[in-house]
């Protein structure tokens, strides 16, 4: 056993499990309460649509990318839950551009998350591009076979 | 507390037209070939829906404000769309009005174009569309044109109960429904029904231009779809996947 797990009380395993709940509640409440903008002039962001499907062997997450360069998509892991795919778009698009005069801002990338709730591996991810929607195949890790006798 | 549902007419209103459907559903299809169309055909708006049961909304056109569902027209056709995602409550209470609007106007048939889910909607070029409709003699039509027919399958939404409704009244209802993604807006499935839409009844319909503004399009639609997506969840959209059993 490492020094760090004879240090880990069982009072240190009940705060991490609280940190997580009150960071699922903070989403929950964000996504129940309070829908911000589907756009961030600060960071010059058009957020994406998105989806995320677990298969029994990979995570699936598309999402939907017009006018972007495909050569400039990103994929991240921001944690070991969450993955972000940025874009730049092929031109920059202005609130005017859309029809609205009442904001002023302009943006350059289109950006969403995913919220992945099993592990999966993202060394591996394979990326293809098609009818431009994006996806990003992860293999899940920790499969687990139980033996049928 | 009020639940009324009212057709308000600002224009008169032409009999024996073909009344349109384009709501929000699956991929925005319905929506989004029903607006094309009535920007290509120049229809002008001659009624709108005030409901009790529809949020406290106007969207704002060139500054005015409009109504969210409304219905435009011209001698031959009749078109309602809505700039919202209808909340699930309300369609019942607005599928029924509109129906039974139709047939005191004496449309000759009911139309609903839209989207029928397909998994991997982004390997298909051409969308397929699919014909369903409330009598044999549509179906008979619709595949006499061509067609090819939904033969077994579940449609759930505003469209199943236009179907229903247009039924019971005797109405002859139509539904086109292309292959399209679920919850992205899909302009080119738009485009396919609306060709189909035009081929079968004889309305000429560039959508050349429906297809060069995709892209704009889909970066536009995406709060609607967002929030139709909402309302498709709550009502369990995702039936349309469903295999029916009927031995």
């Amino acid at each position: 056993m490492s020094e760090k797990q004879r240090n880990h009380s069982i009072f240190d395993t009940i705060n991490e499990y609280m940190e997580e709940f009150e960071k699922l509640a903070d989403e929950l409440m964000e996504s129940t309460f309070y829908e911000g903008p589907s756009w961030n002039t600060e960071t010059c962001c058009i957020h994406a649509l998105s989806n995320v499907f677990v298969t029994p062997r990979e995570v699936i997450v598309t999402a939907d990318l017009p006018n972007i360069e495909p050569e400039t998509v990103k994929v991240e892991a921001v944690d070991e839950n969450t993955i972000e795919i940025t874009a730049k778009m092929k031109k920059k698009v202005q609130f005017v551009d859309l029809g609205i005069n009442h904001r002023q801002g302009e943006f350059s990338f289109l950006r969403c998350q995913g919220r992945v709730h099993v592990v999966f591996d993202v060394e591996k991810m394979k990326i293809s591009w098609k009818g431009g929607i994006l996806e990003v195949r992860f293999p899940r890790k920790k499969r687990y076979q139980l033996k049928v006798e | 507390m009020s639940e009324s549902v009212e057709i308000v007419e600002k224009k008169p209103i032409p009999s024996e037209a073909t009344m349109l459907i384009g709501l929000p559903d699956v991929g925005l299809v319905g929506l989004i070939a029903t607006s094309y169309l009535i920007t290509e055909l120049n229809l002008e708006e001659i009624a709108y829906m005030d409901s009790d049961l529809l949020p406290p909304v106007v969207v704002l056109h060139k500054g005015l404000p409009h109504a969210l569902l409304r219905i435009y027209g011209n001698q031959n056709l009749i078109a309602v769309i809505s700039e919202l995602a209808v909340p699930v409550p309300a369609i019942y209470p607005i599928m029924r009005e509109i129906v039974d609007w139709g047939q005191a106007k004496k449309v000759k048939r009911i139309v609903s174009m839209g989207g029928t889910p397909v998994e991997g909607r982004q390997t298909i070029t051409e969308p397929q569309v699919f014909g369903a409709a409330s009598n044999q003699e549509s179906l008979d039509m619709l595949s006499k044109k061509g067609l090819k027919i939904l033969n077994e399958g579940y449609i759930v939404g505003p469209q199943a109960l236009s179907m229903r409704y247009s039924v019971s009244k005797k109405t002859a209802a139509i539904a086109l429904l292309a292959q399209s993604f679920y919850n992205y807006p899909d302009p080119e499935a738009a485009a396919m029904v609306l060709k189909e839409f035009s081929r079968i009844f004889e309305i000429k319909v560039d959508v050349s231009k429906l297809r060069e503004k995709g892209e704009e399009i889909r970066l536009k639609a995406r709060d609607i779809m967002k929030r139709t997506q909402q309302e498709m969840n709550r009502m369990k959209k995702s039936q349309e996947y469903d295999l029916p059993l009927y031995v």
